[in-house]
């Protein structure tokens, strides 16, 4: 019975996107979407003990065509416990998104269609990270791309809502196609689509076209998760998508790409000893990480904002991966998790700023925290998540990322690694300024007159949101359990190629026909220790005192006023204690300082980002001729 | 309310104060050529009846549902190039065709699902035993699976068809005003 259960939760999704549509009454299509996903979500929970515990592997062939003389003929789903790993971070995003959106959407029409696609989109997704069979991958790929378009489009009022669409239409189908072809190659090659057949056949043949293969398969997942350069549409698509979509988009899409990534480079290729992949991956994420936090950091909208700090993160979890080791993979992975649990929640957040008050411009907003301080809270949860503040999940996954680059610089030996540390350590703190920057622009700050009757945002709305709130706190507070028993056989699973062949094409398939042999690593993770949240809480303790001993001792008495020579407070220069000045400080003119210093790369980048998708297209176009070429160099 | 909502609201009261003006104009239909009615009149039931029966046979001929979805749907077209724009909306309703292919998209995964009901897998062929090897009925759930994906892919071209149509309305101008003199 436990075999039927994957096909199953896929097909909970698609039957609920079409019988949602048949059903006029409101409460009663609410209730079949409700429904359908938390079906699809319990039958991948049911899941949990067999495959995450118990290390089963699940093979089904769809229509019962097993494969005949050692070939695969029909069409494979296999889930072990990378795939639902995915699937239970993919089926929980939707369920909460699916909650946000029925309150969210109330002033929206077709919201009919709006369910429809996006329990499509779920589907899609869910087929995805569960499906066994390249094409059967690709076919998913397209059906996620299409509906996405479509529901970033859903706003069609809203300026800018088509051209998104058009854009992310255009550089989605570059990656589409990378994958297209990077299959077709792999079917002429080895005349099998089936992903245990094509590991088992792949292994140790460095043909020119699987090598072509490889390039091209790997920049079309790239794509799908937005890294550079295919960022800037991200932006573009979570400006204008209704919130509840940027969910599904940042937390599920970008995921697919992720895991797109470790299959093919981990278990279809199993190219990671190589390393000049490994410096490939490495380097992409470090880039994507930085340019996109940089990118952010001059955003004057919320969700724009956010979007860039989405990719920023996706960097953070690629340069895991690019490790090559057990310990990396499942921090990596961990980062991924967390990055749908906080995005999402911040994601929310800027939904319920939209909904209650008309706007994500940064420049207009201000002073909520006095409106909508149930909001506020659950932002500063997100917020302090993503910049990997303790005791929040962020941080832990952070500091075992920091943890992992470390040690395989220590192995390695290796300068470049170092520098990847410090380039994460500066996006981090990077991340933190800009969340600074949102929080003082929308949460704090003078509140303007326009906004002087916003209400708080329906509870309706904020009880999912408590779903991410509560998990952001949770996995953050017991890091071990999570890499334990979650993330840790994920890795496992990653790693295990040999089982994975074995479970789809009968056992000692693997050991017959693989030349090389499939050894899997010990997963070790307590090198440096997990962190120790008492220790951080006295050294917090620490330096604020050393802060209140500053301000109380320091230079100007209590409540003195600045005789400054500015014709406004805000460029004065404040110690602590003084009298409060009235300044209205935008989100623009915090970290000018630090802008000013950088302004020719900040304007380099404004330029570069030009909206215009024939660049975007052009800088798509070259990545793939940069990464064929690198991996035709090095492999 | 959010500002873009009270935006939509305000242009939705402005245009239910615009009343229908008295006297409507008389509804006339642009005449196409004779030789394109004449046309699609011959091709229409050819294409149905040909689009079906590549439906049915998808079992054990070549085609399928897909194909002959396509090839139905087809009449879509030849209506609205005999007949224009405003009859081939009045001939097909897009409501129908709309729940006609979630129906048979319902239909397809709940045949799928008779495979696991029967003890075998997703999408597995049951019943296949009864009728004779190359009948019509002989294929079991499989061709059932296929006539679903006939009906899905005919109402859903047919739908995107009327829908692009719709949008384009590509002689709704010249409708309306010109009348019988185009036959000539």
């Amino acid at each position: 019975m436990m075999q039927h259960f994957p096909v199953l939760a896929i097909f909970a999704l698609f039957l609920g996107a079409f019988v949602s549509s048949l059903i006029r009454n409101k409460t009663a299509r609410n209730g079949v979407v409700v429904l359908s996903v938390l079906t699809s979500f319990g039958l991948l929970c049911a899941l949990v003990k067999p495959v995450m515990l118990e290390g089963e592997i699940i093979s089904y062939w769809l229509g019962g065509w097993k494969p005949v003389a050692d070939y695969a003929i029909g069409i494979g789903l296999e889930v072990d416990a990378l795939s639902l790993f995915f699937g239970l971070v993919v089926g929980l995003a939707v369920i909460v998104s699916a909650l946000y959106s029925f309150r969210y959407l109330e002033y929206d029409d077709a919201q009919s269609k709006y369910y429809t696609l996006y329990l499509i989109l779920g589907g899609g997704v869910l087929g995805l990270v569960l499906s066994g069979d390249l094409f059967n991958i690709y076919v998913m790929v397209e059906i996620m791309t299409f509906a996405a378009v479509a529901l970033t489009a859903y706003r069609n009022f809203m300026p800018g809502a088509l051209e998104a669409a058009f854009k992310y239409l255009v550089i989605g189908s570059i990656g589409s196609t990378c994958i297209l072809v990077g299959t077709a190659m792999l079917y002429l090659q080895y005349h099998t689509l089936n992903l245990a057949q094509l590991s088992a056949l792949i292994s140790g043949t460095a043909m020119p076209s699987s090598i072509l293969a490889f390039g091209l398969l790997i920049v079309g997942f790239a794509c799908k998760a937005f890294l550079v350069p295919y960022h800037p549409i991200a932006a573009d698509a979570h400006g204008t998508a209704p919130s509840s979509i940027s969910v599904i988009i940042s937390g599920v899409l970008t995921k697919t790409g992720v895991y797109g990534i470790i299959r093919v480079c981990y278990c279809v290729f199993r190219a990671m000893d190589q390393s000049a992949v490994q410096v490939f991956l490495v380097l992409l994420g470090t880039i994507s990480m930085f340019v996109c936090v940089t990118m952010a950091l001059a955003q004057h909208d919320f969700k724009r904002l956010l979007a860039f700090h989405s990719i920023s993160q996706i960097g953070y979890v690629i340069t895991a991966i690019g490790l090559s080791t057990t310990f990396g993979l499942a921090s990596g992975l961990y980062h991924a998790m967390n990055h749908t649990i906080f995005k999402g929640l911040l994601f929310l957040c800027a939904g319920c700023v939209l909904h209650q008050t008309g706007t994500t411009k940064l420049d207009e907003l201000g002073g909520l925290s006095k409106r909508m301080p149930k909001t506020c809270t659950l932002f500063l949860i997100g917020a302090a998540s993503i910049s990997g503040i303790p005791p929040f999940n962020g941080f832990a996954s952070k500091w075992l990322i920091y943890q992992a680059v470390y040690q395989r610089a220590s192995e390695t030996g290796n300068l470049f690694y170092v520098f990847v540390v410090l380039v994460a350590l500066v996006t981090s703190v990077l991340t933190l300024a800009s969340f600074v920057k949102v929080a003082q622009s929308v949460f704090f700050g003078q509140l303007p007159e326009k906004l002087k009757d916003t209400q708080e945002a329906p509870a309706a709305m904020r009880a999912p949101m408590w779903i991410f709130g509560g998990l952001c706190i949770l996995t953050g507070l017991f890091p071990a359990v999570v890499v334990n028993y979650f993330t840790g056989p994920a890795a496992a699973a990653a790693l295990n190629a040999g089982s994975y062949i074995d479970a789809m094409m009968g056992a000692g398939y693997a050991g017959r026909l693989s030349t090389v042999p499939v050894t899997v690593p010990a997963l070790q993770i307590n090198t440096l220790g997990f962190y120790d949240p008492i220790t951080w809480i006295v050294l917090l303790l620490t330096v604020l005192l050393a802060f209140t001993i500053v301000s109380l001792m320091g230079g100007r008495a209590r409540g003195a006023r600045i005789q400054g020579e500015a014709i406004d407070p805000k460029y004065d220069t404040f110690f602590g204690g003084e009298a409060g000045e009235y300044s209205q400080v935008g989100g623009a003119d915090l970290f000018w300082g630090f802008k000013h210093n950088l302004r020719h790369y900040f304007s380099f980048m404004h330029g570069a980002h030009s909206g215009v998708v024939n660049d975007y297209a052009l800088w798509g176009i070259t990545a793939v001729a940069v990464t064929v070429a690198y991996m035709f160099l090095f492999l | 309310m959010s500002e873009q909502v009270r935006d939509v609201a305000a242009v939705e009261q402005e245009t239910a104060n615009i009343q229908p003006p008295e006297n409507p104009p008389k509804k006339v239909y642009r005449e196409r050529h004779v030789i394109a009615r004449t046309g699609a009149d011959i091709f229409s039931p050819i294409a149905l009846v040909m689009g079906m029966c590549v439906i049915l046979h998808g079992n054990i001929s070549p085609g399928g549902g897909f194909q002959g979805g396509v090839l139905v749907a087809s009449v879509v077209v030849m209506i609205y190039l005999a007949y224009g724009y405003k009859m081939a909306m009045r001939t097909f309703n897009l409501e129908v065709l709309h729940n006609c292919e979630s129906v048979a998209a319902i239909l397809y995964i709940v045949i799928a699902m008779i495979g696991i009901l029967s003890g075998g897998v997703f999408g597995q062929n049951v019943f296949y035993q009864i009728g004779e090897t190359g009948e019509l009925f002989s294929g079991g759930t499989i061709s059932y699976m296929n006539f679903a994906v006939g009906f899905k892919v005919l109402t859903g071209i047919a739908f995107l068809i009327l829908m692009m149509l719709s949008i384009l309305s590509p002689d709704a101008e010249i409708e309306g005003e010109v009348s019988e003199v185009l036959d000539e």
